[in-house]
This record gives structure tokens, C-alpha cells and sequence, in this order.
């Protein structure tokens, strides 16, 4: 699915260079629910934000989806990122001046479905996290739970192949976190990819594996449930 | 902490220098197109003889050709015959009365090596000058005694005066004016009323005029009134035709002892009418009339169309430079949320807030007044351009230097109530979150 | 075209885009009945006088000093035509009573029959003691001009002749007689039994009056034969050779003086100048205007630049959102934009209302003419135009904004 082969990130400001990933290599698989964890600085977000198509990198290679990613240009990117990606935020990023029917709109106006179409995926998406029945409302007449979830259904309206999440339980009470863990969970099942940023470690352990970086690599693996892998998935390859 | 606030305001002139200057810029420019045109306004409306204005009156009695139909057109011309002017002057009941019309003269100056020149001047009945305090810098009016022989006596006006006989008193000079030599009884004093209401049909030089003569003398040397003849009749040719029929062409004013003496006059002119109606020389059935000063002024229509346009569209103008100052303040003050919620952590009041940021609008203003005064003096000498009587009156006084302010301050703070506000509701949690 | 979410979260946050609208609409509404009363005055402005060649043609005010009979002055005046008639360069001299456009002389009212209740109209009266028609260069559209034997020497103290031939202007004599020609008809000067008529004997295709009024008046003109004196002065016209007027005024002044033995007062005064002198006002009324409404036009541009730019500003981050979300670059551009012509659309739909209801009131309460439909469409396009190319700026930079802003906190 996702596959980044000796990836390096370098932002240059003045007269610093800050290296945020050297020589990084991941290989996600179809399917799996993998967790990026590492502290502050490690570079989770600059991985997260290429993962993304949100930046470009450096040197290496990354293939999405069969597609090598190297040499498209901006309107190639956003495609790509419209078509097979989907998004969650810590911060949930919903517009305040739209209603959750049209907030869950967005992305499909994009792709370019007609009215028709769309209405049917939005309406799906809200069922499928509950929150069909407010339709009509705005966030923030929401909780930062429902918030959360209207996100998720943003992220599944144009039935992705890839979720991204970035600390999505970060500015959730327990109880909400738990929620929207479980609806993930179910997404994953159904067949969604998910790759995971946070820093809590219970929710790492709840997924199938682990990657946590230290310095912009890879440092270490685990693999917690080898059930809920596929056979024949392969592990993440240690750092050169 | 209105001295704190206020050097606030001045220091955050200075932040975002080029969204300030353009805030400055766009109010000193609808504050100078509203100013420049009320100064205008104000000196072309303004009252030319306070206290005594509604002791003044022009009288009007309709001479017309009689015509069909009940109602008359408005009559084009409003002057008196010089029958119905003497005739009123005789037996009036005011306390002071005047008739004119304005004349012109060849003079002859007594240095040879001035030309010779036209000068325009004005023919009044020596109460004149008392009715319109007209001030003298040398010598006085002509006495009674000159006005019944029509002796040959002038009064000059202070440029002429100068420009013929230097800073030496003339009174008592000879003049010769028209091939016959003239005594120089006085010499007016700087006499500038805004406008020259005293004779607003066919009205003379924009600086005044530069000699009077006594009524009597200008008809006995049959000079040609300048200004406005209106004949509804054809005349025969000749100086006594003219004087003995129904053109005209002579002003006339009566000064009352009081306001309320209106009433006594308007009778006496409705009597007089009727009494020549029934000797048959008026023919029309239309209403005499009395105009006060400011009536007169109104009748004439001395704030023109133009000039009320200009000032409407003057009006109109700032309006929008202050639709445009709120959405510039708009944006300045939300990009100091994060300040405002700083501040209001630290204890400031919502009031507090409202007076801060209201006072910086104030800076604004002020700093936009400055600019505004500038810009509105080019303005004016801009619009002074279109004539000589419009330069005249394209002036700022100390009044009108003042309302600048008034009006860039009051625009400023106007427009910045919605932003002030705006600027208070920020509660101080939600701006310390890092979102 | 994602109209629909952009309206509603226009009306969600009504403040800006209401200002930017209120802006448009007064702006538009002004500049229109500015432009209109700009075009109406240029046009009053630039009415032909009728004249061959306006620069060419001048006239001299003279005042004699000395205490002449009026048969002296008389022979005064033939002497000094033949004076001005000898200075090289000059085409053509006449006596003339006024000028046109000078805003000094004398209006008569007209009738065709002197049996009629009303006047038919007025006209500004030109006396001649030449050809004022040659020397002015007026175009004969029908008979001819007056015979040196036609022209009668009045005595202005003690003539009462009356004239008893006249030339007329093109639209008096429409007026008069309707489709008909107008020589040989009798044209009486007013109504009544005392009127006296005048046997019309050429008409002029154009001549302006002394006033140059806008009504009817503006180009009803009379010229009759008459060498008037006694009165104390003369006025004569000249028409000089092409581009020599000023060589000429100075030669022929000098002449004028020089020919008599005692000083005299003389005014010259240029059409060129009286044209000025009579539209200064309405010229700078429409300079006024003119810099106004450019004024306008940068003062709305600046308001929507700025808004669009604060805005841009405020919305970064769900910018970056919805580039994460998949937008490109030419969706944000577009997006702007849009928003953009949906506040000025409704600024310019309000502003033609505003339009028509200010010169409603111009209208009822400065007597200003209505106003064309053209302009309004104009205007309508031209801060449309205003509104889209403004906000191309704020919108460009807005594309601009990273994708990754959506991850990054503020």
C-alpha cells in the first residue's frame, strides 16, 4: 500500500539545515492498522505530512498505491491525495461556517461527483459514525467527540484506501478517545488502511504493529497481534 | 489612563505602517471632500448681517403684462421700476430706506501715467450705508443736500482709492469721471460680506464695487444701468423713457426698527399696489412680497444646484471612506486578538478594552484630520478655480479649521465602533490556546 | 461550482463581505450619476457657436473720453472701421451689439403672429452695422444677408426705429414656422396690438446667444441691421487670418489707439476666452466629478484588496484543510474568486438600485437630468470587472498556501 524506501527530509531556514527523516524506510500493507509513535521532534509529523502528499521530500522514493510519487506535480499531488487518501486531525480542522452535511462535502467537490452521488456518500458517511440525524448543524453545537467523528466521515466520504490520522484522540477526554478508537478499529476491519500518529502508548498497543522513530529513523518495531495480520505481511525492515 | 492609551495608539500607528496609511489616507480624503465643501456651504449660506437680518427686507410689487389664465409664470425678474422704486422710497414707513443699480464709468486718473479705465460702481440713496454698516476708512457718506441736487460726489472703494491717490486721504479730491470732475466725500473700509447680498441681481465685480455715486446724480447723467434691464413692454428710446416705464431695473431695501414691524410694511406695499392697480399701471393681479435677508438669499437661489450636489456628493463620499475605515479596522484589530485575550487575562475590564482600542480609533482620526486639513485647503483652492466670486468664497475660517477635526475624529470613532466592539467580545482563554 | 457552500458561509459571517458589498453599491450608485452629469456638461460645453472659426475671432469694447455730439461719434465709428478694415491679416470687421456667449446682452421675446396669447419663444438680439454674418463666418442656409442700403445709422438716444428686416437662426425659424421657409414671413417682436414685426430676409443655419442659455433661448438668435451710436462707445467684431489672431489683436489695438487724438478706453476680449469664461463653472464641476469618481474607483479597489487579503488571512489553516482534503491550487484560486463576484454581484445589484433612487432625488431636488440606462450597465460592468481583478491578488496568495498548514498547528 504504502511503501518509503531511504527517505530524507532536510528543511533549510536561513542558515539552518534541520534534517527531519534521514534515510527512513517503511512498508505498510493493505489492510494493516499501524501506530508511528516517537517523541517530540522525532519527525511524526514531517512522515505523517509526506505520507500525506502535504510535503515533498528531499531524496529516496515513495510509492502510494502502486504509484511512484517522485516527479508529480502539485495537481497530480492533490489527485492522489483526493482519490486514495483520507485525513484525520488532532485538531479536527472542521470549517466553522459550514454545516456538517457540507463540511463532510468538501473533499467530494473536488473529485468532481454530481449532486446525486454526493449526497448518497454524505449522507452514508454520517450514518456510518452516528451522526446522520444532525446533519443540518454546525460544529460548534458539537462535542469534540462528535467533532471527531464528523472529521472520520469527511475522511471516508470518497471511500479512501489509505486513512491518515494525526493524534486523533489528542484533544479528546478518555471516554470520547475510546469511542473514536473503536470506530477505527471498525473502519480497519471493513477493509480501510490505517496509519496511525500519537504518542499515547495504550493506543499503540492496540494496533497490529508499531513503528516508532527516534531522530528521523526508524528505531525499533513491535508486533503485537500476529492474528490480525495478513500471512505473508512483511516487517518493517530496520535502519540501515 | 487616557495618556497611556493614547500613546498606545500612537505606538501602534506604527505596526502595520502601510494598512495605517491607507486607513489615514482614505479619511483624510472624505474628510477633505466633505470639509472643503461645507466651508463652502457655510460661507454662502451663512447669515451676512447677523442681528439685523430680519430687519431687512426687499419689497416686490408685479408689473407685468397681464396674461391669460389665472395663475402667472414666476416672474423672471424681480426688481422694481424706478416709478414704483421712487414712489416706495417717498412714502415709506420704515425707518430707513435705499434703492440702486449698478453703473459703470470711464475715470480719468489724476497721475497721467495711470490709463485710463472703466471702473463699475454702484448708484445708491445714501441710506445705504447705514442700512448695511458699510465701513468707512476715510471721510463718510454724502450728505442729504447732495442726494436732492444729485451733486457730483463720490465715494470710492479702498483698492481704488489706493491704486489712484496712493496712502494719502482723497477726501476732498477732485475725480474726473465721465468728462465731469467728481468730489471724493469717502473711502470704504474693507467691506467683504460673503455674498454680496445687498445686490444679488446683476451682481457687480466679485471684490466689490469700486465707486458710489448718489441714485440722483447717476440718473441726471443718464448713466446706463449694468446688470439687468427687463422690459415686458417695448419703450421708446431715450434716458426718460426708460426711467418712466415699466423696465426694471432698480433694487430697493427697507430696514425696520423691528422684526416685528414685518406686517406694518406689508400692508402699506399691498395698499400701494392697489393704488396704482386702480390708476391702472400694474395690471396684474399677483401677490407684493417681502424677503428678508436670508429669504432673499434663498429666493435667488445663492447655494446653487451645483454647489448643493458638491456637497451631497462630499456627503456621499465619506461615507464610503468610513465604510471603508471599518473594514480596514476590522482587519487591524483582529489580528490583535491574541493581545486583547493577553490583556484581558491580565485583568483589563471588557470597558477597558473598549475605551483602548476606541481611543486608538481616535489617534487614527486625528492623525487623519491633519492630513484631511492639508488635502481640503488644495481642495479648495482647486474648486476657488472655477471664478472669481467662487474664490472669493472657497475660504476656511477658524470654524470651519476646528469642524475638521471634529468631523475626522467623530468619522474615525464611528467607524470604529463595530471593531472596538468586535475587539471586546474576545474571551481571554480561548486566544491563549496555541490554536 | 460550489455555489451554494459559499453562500452559506457568506451569510454566516455577514460583516465583511456586507462592507465590501455596502462599498461597491455606494460607489457604483455615485459614479454613475457623476459620470452622466460629467458627460452632460462636457456636452453643453462644447455646443457649437456657429462660428467659421472661433480662435480666429475677437472684439474690441471702445470708449471715448471726449464729449463728443453723436453725429461726432458717428463719423468716429466709420473712421475706426476703416482703421481696424486696414490691418493686415484682418478678414472681416463689423459693428456688433454683443457676442455670443459673452454673458452681456439683450433677449427679446418672438411670436409669428402677433395675435397669439403667448410669445412663441425669445431670442438673443444681434445688431449689425455691418455683415455680421461674414465676419462672424455664419452659414446662410437660406436667402441672403442684409445690402449695405438696408442698414439704417440709429441714433440710440433719440431713434425709435424700429427694425424692419432680420436674419434668423435655423431653430427659431423651425419653431416659427414649421416647415415652411421662413424668408419673407413677417416675425413680431412679442404679442399684442402694440407688437411691431420685422421681414425675415436669411436665415442662419447657427448662432449662439449672448447668454448661451441651455434652453431653447441658447440658439434662438436675431441679428438687424442697425449702425447704432450716440451712446458713448462702440463694440467691434474681428475675424483675423487662421492661427494670426494674436499678431493681429496687438497690431490692430495699437492702430486704434494711435488714430485718436484723445485716450481711449479700450477692452479687447477672444470667442476663445468668452467660451471659457461662460462654462468655467460647469468645466469645473466635471473636474470635480471626474476626480471623485477616480477616487471612488481606488478607494472600493483598496476595500476589497484589504478584505479579501484579511480574509485570506484569517482562513489560512482551513485553506491548508482543504488542500489536505484534496484541493488544488486552481480549485483555492477559484474558490476565492467566486466568493469574491458573489459579494460584488450583490454590491453591484444593490448599487443599481442605489443608483436609481439617488437620481431620483437628484433629480426631484437639484433639477438634474434622469438618467440613461447605459450607465448604470457601465458601471455595473466595470466594478464587476474591479471586484474579480481585485481579489485575483489576496486569491493568488491564498493558493499559495501549504497543504501541510493542516497538520502544523498555528
Amino acid at each position: 500500500m504504502l511503501r518509503m524506501t531511504k527517505l530524507s527530509k532536510v528543511y533549510r531556514t536561513h542558515m539552518i539545515e534541520t534534517h527531519a527523516l534521514r534515510g527512513f524506510e517503511i512498508d505498510v500493507r493493505q489492510g494493516e492498522f499501524v501506530t508511528v509513535t516517537g517523541p517530540s521532534g522525532s519527525g511524526k509529523t514531517s512522515f505523517l505530512n509526506i505520507a500525506g502528499l502535504l510535503e515533498e521530500f528531499t531524496s529516496g522514493e515513495y510509492i502510494l498505491d502502486g504509484v511512484n510519487v517522485k516527479g508529480l506535480d502539485d495537481a497530480a499531488r492533490s489527485r492522489l491525495r483526493n482519490e486514495k487518501l483520507g485525513f484525520i486531525f488532532q485538531g479536527f480542522n472542521l470549517i466553522p461556517d459550514l454545516n456538517l452535511f457540507d463540511n463532510v462535502d468538501v473533499p467530494l467537490r473536488y473529485r468532481g461527483f454530481n449532486a446525486r452521488e454526493r449526497k448518497e456518500r454524505i449522507e452514508d458517511a454520517l450514518a456510518k459514525v452516528g451522526l446522520a440525524s444532525r446533519m443540518k448543524h454546525y460544529p460548534a453545537e458539537l462535542s469534540g467527540g462528535q467533532q471527531q467523528r464528523v472529521a472520520i466521515a469527511r475522511a471516508l466520504a470518497g471511500s479512501p484506501k489509505l486513512l491518515l490520522a494525526d493524534e486523533p484522540t489528542g484533544n479528546l477526554d478518555t471516554q470520547m478517545a475510546r469511542g473514536v478508537m473503536e470506530l477505527l478499529e471498525e473502519i480497519n476491519a471493513a477493509g480501510t488502511t490505517i496509519l496511525m500518529v500519537t504518542h499515547d502508548p495504550e493506543l499503540a498497543v492496540r494496533t497490529h504493529r508499531n513503528v516508532h522513530i527516534i531522530d528521523g529513523q526508524v528505531s525499533d518495531l513491535v508486533r503485537h497481534a500476529p492474528s490480525l495480520v495478513d500471512a505473508g505481511a512483511a516487517s518493517a525492515s530496520a535502519s540501515a | 489612563m487616557f495618556a497611556y492609551y493614547f500613546k498606545l495608539g500612537l505606538r501602534n500607528l506604527r505596526r502595520n505602517p502601510a494598512l495605517t496609511a491607507l486607513m489615514v489616507l482614505i479619511l483624510a480624503v472624505g474628510v477633505a471632500a466633505s470639509v472643503s465643501t461645507l466651508a463652502i456651504l457655510h460661507v454662502m449660506s451663512g447669515d451676512p448681517i447677523p442681528g439685523k437680518s430680519e430687519r431687512l427686507f426687499v419689497p416686490f410689487v408685479d408689473n407685468g403684462q397681464p396674461q391669460e389664465g389665472a395663475t402667472y409664470d414666476e416672474p423672471e425678474d424681480m426688481q422694481l421700476s424706478y416709478q414704483d422704486a421712487m414712489n416706495l422710497l417717498r412714502k415709506h414707513p420704515a425707518e430707513r430706506a435705499t434703492a440702486m443699480f449698478g453703473t459703470g464709468m470711464p475715470v480719468e486718473p489724476p497721475r497721467k501715467d495711470i490709463p485710463a479705465f472703466q471702473a463699475y460702481g454702484l448708484a445708491p440713496t445714501r441710506d445705504f450705508f447705514a442700512m448695511f454698516e458699510v465701513p468707512f476708512l476715510h471721510g463718510q457718506p454724502w450728505s442729504a443736500d447732495d442726494e436732492t441736487r444729485g451733486a457730483n460726489v463720490v465715494v470710492l472703494n479702498r483698492t481704488v482709492a489706493e491704486k489712484l491717490y496712493g496712502d494719502v486721504n482723497p477726501v476732498g479730491q477732485r475725480l474726473v469721471m465721465k468728462g465731469e470732475p467728481f468730489t471724493v466725500v469717502g473711502v470704504l473700509g474693507d467691506w467683504n460680506p460673503m455674498p454680496r447680498y445687498y445686490k444679488l441681481i446683476g451682481s457687480g465685480p466679485a471684490t466689490g464695487e469700486e465707486f458710489m455715486i448718489p441714485l440722483a446724480t447717476a440718473v441726471r447723467k443718464e448713466l446706463t444701468p449694468y446688470g439687468s434691464v427687463n422690459c415686458s413692454q417695448t419703450r421708446d428710446p431715450g434716458y426718460a423713457s426708460l426711467l418712466a416705464s415699466e423696465c426694471t431695473w432698480v433694487q430697493a431695501w427697507f430696514e425696520t426698527r423691528s422684526g416685528a414691524d414685518r406686517a406694518e410694511l406689508q400692508s402699506f406695499l399691498d395698499n400701494y399696489a392697489n393704488e396704482q392697480r386702480k390708476l391702472g399701471r400694474l395690471k396684474r393681479n399677483a401677490p407684493n412680497r417681502l424677503y428678508d435677508v436670508m429669504e432673499w438669499m434663498e429666493q435667488r437661489k445663492v447655494v446653487g444646484n451645483d454647489t448643493r450636489l458638491s456637497a451631497w456628493l462630499a456627503f456621499g463620499f465619506l461615507v464610503l471612506c468610513l465604510v471603508n475605515t471599518v473594514g480596514l479596522l476590522l482587519a487591524k484589530f483582529s489580528a490583535r486578538a491574541s493581545e486583547v485575550g493577553i490583556r484581558r487575562a491580565l485583568g483589563a475590564s471588557r470597558r477597558e478594552i473598549f475605551q483602548q482600542f476606541l481611543i486608538e480609533t481616535g489617534v487614527i482620526g486625528l492623525a487623519g484630520g491633519l492630513l484631511g486639513l492639508l488635502l481640503a485647503f488644495g481642495a479648495l483652492a482647486l474648486i476657488g478655480m472655477q471664478s472669481r466670486s467662487m474664490a472669493a468664497m472657497a475660504r476656511m475660517d477658524w470654524e470651519m479649521l476646528g469642524m475638521t477635526f471634529v468631523i475626522s475624529i467623530c468619522a474615525a470613532l464611528v467607524a470604529g465602533l463595530l471593531p472596538t466592539w468586535r475587539a471586546c467580545q474576545v474571551t481571554p482563554a480561548m486566544q491563549l490556546k496555541s490554536q | 461550482m460550489e455555489i451554494r457552500p459559499i453562500l452559506s458561509a457568506l451569510l454566516r459571517n455577514k460583516t465583511g463581505p456586507l462592507l465590501v458589498a455596502m462599498q461597491v453599491a455606494l460607489s457604483l450608485a455615485i459614479l454613475a450619476n457623476a459620470l452622466h452629469i460629467v458627460s452632460e456638461r462636457r456636452d453643453v460645453a462644447a455646443r457649437p457657436s456657429g462660428l467659421l472659426d472661433e480662435a480666429s475671432t475677437f472684439y474690441f469694447s471702445v470708449r471715448n473720453l471726449n464729449q463728443d455730439t453723436p453725429e461726432q461719434m458717428l463719423s468716429t465709428i466709420k473712421r475706426e472701421l476703416e482703421v481696424l478694415r486696414a490691418v493686415p491679416g484682418v478678414v472681416s470687421v463689423a459693428q456688433v451689439s454683443q457676442m455670443p456667449m459673452s454673458q452681456s446682452g439683450g433677449t427679446t421675446s418672438v411670436a409669428a403672429d402677433y395675435r397669439q396669447q403667448r410669445e412663441s419663444g425669445y431670442a438673443s438680439t444681434y445688431f449689425t452695422g455691418d455683415s455680421l454674418v461674414k465676419t462672424l463666418g455664419l452659414k446662410l442656409v437660406e436667402g441672403r444677408d442684409f445690402l449695405p442700403q438696408e442698414i439704417p445709422e440709429v441714433n440710440e438716444q433719440t431713434n425709435a426705429e424700429v427694425p424692419k428686416l432680420v436674419i434668423v437662426t435655423k431653430p427659431l425659424a423651425d419653431k416659427l414656422w414649421p416647415g415652411a421657409p421662413a424668408v419673407g414671413k413677417t416675425m413680431y417682436f412679442g404679442t399684442g396690438d402694440g407688437a411691431t414685426g420685422a421681414q425675415v430676409v436669411g436665415v442662419v443655419e447657427r448662432l449662439m446667444s449672448a447668454h448661451a442659455e441651455l434652453s431653447d433661448t441658447g440658439i434662438s438668435s436675431l441679428i438687424m441691421p442697425a449702425r447704432q451710436y450716440g451712446g458713448g462707445g462702440a463694440m467691434y467684431a474681428l475675424r483675423s487670418e487662421a492661427g494670426q489672431r494674436d499678431r493681429v489683436m496687438q497690431e490692430a489695438e495699437q492702430a486704434l489707439r494711435k488714430s485718436s487724438a484723445t485716450p481711449m478706453i479700450l477692452r479687447i476680449k477672444t470667442v476663445e476666452d468668452d467660451r471659457k469664461d461662460r462654462y468655467r463653472a460647469d468645466t469645473a464641476l466635471s473636474w470635480m466629478l471626474v476626480t471623485v469618481s477616480v477616487l471612488l474607483l481606488l478607494i472600493t479597489c483598496s476595500g476589497i484588496v484589504g478584505m479579501a487579503s484579511l480574509w485570506v488571512n484569517q482562513r489560512r489553516k482551513q485553506i491548508g484543510v482543504r488542500r489536505a482534503l484534496g484541493a488544488r491550487k486552481l480549485d483555492i484560486l477559484r474558490y476565492f474568486i467566486l466568493e469574491n463576484v458573489m459579494i460584488t454581484s450583490a454590491g453591484v445589484l444593490g448599487g443599481v438600485l442605489l443608483g436609481v433612487g439617488l437620481n431620483a432625488l437628484l433629480v426631484s431636488r437639484l433639477e438634474m437630468s434622469r438618467l440613461p440606462l447605459p450607465y448604470l450597465v457601465a458601471g455595473a460592468v466595470v466594478f464587476w470587472a474591479i471586484g474579480i481583478l481585485s481579489a485575483y491578488g489576496p486569491a493568488w496568495r491564498a493558493a499559495g498556501i501549504s497543504p501541510a498548514l493542516a497538520t502544523r498547528s498555528t
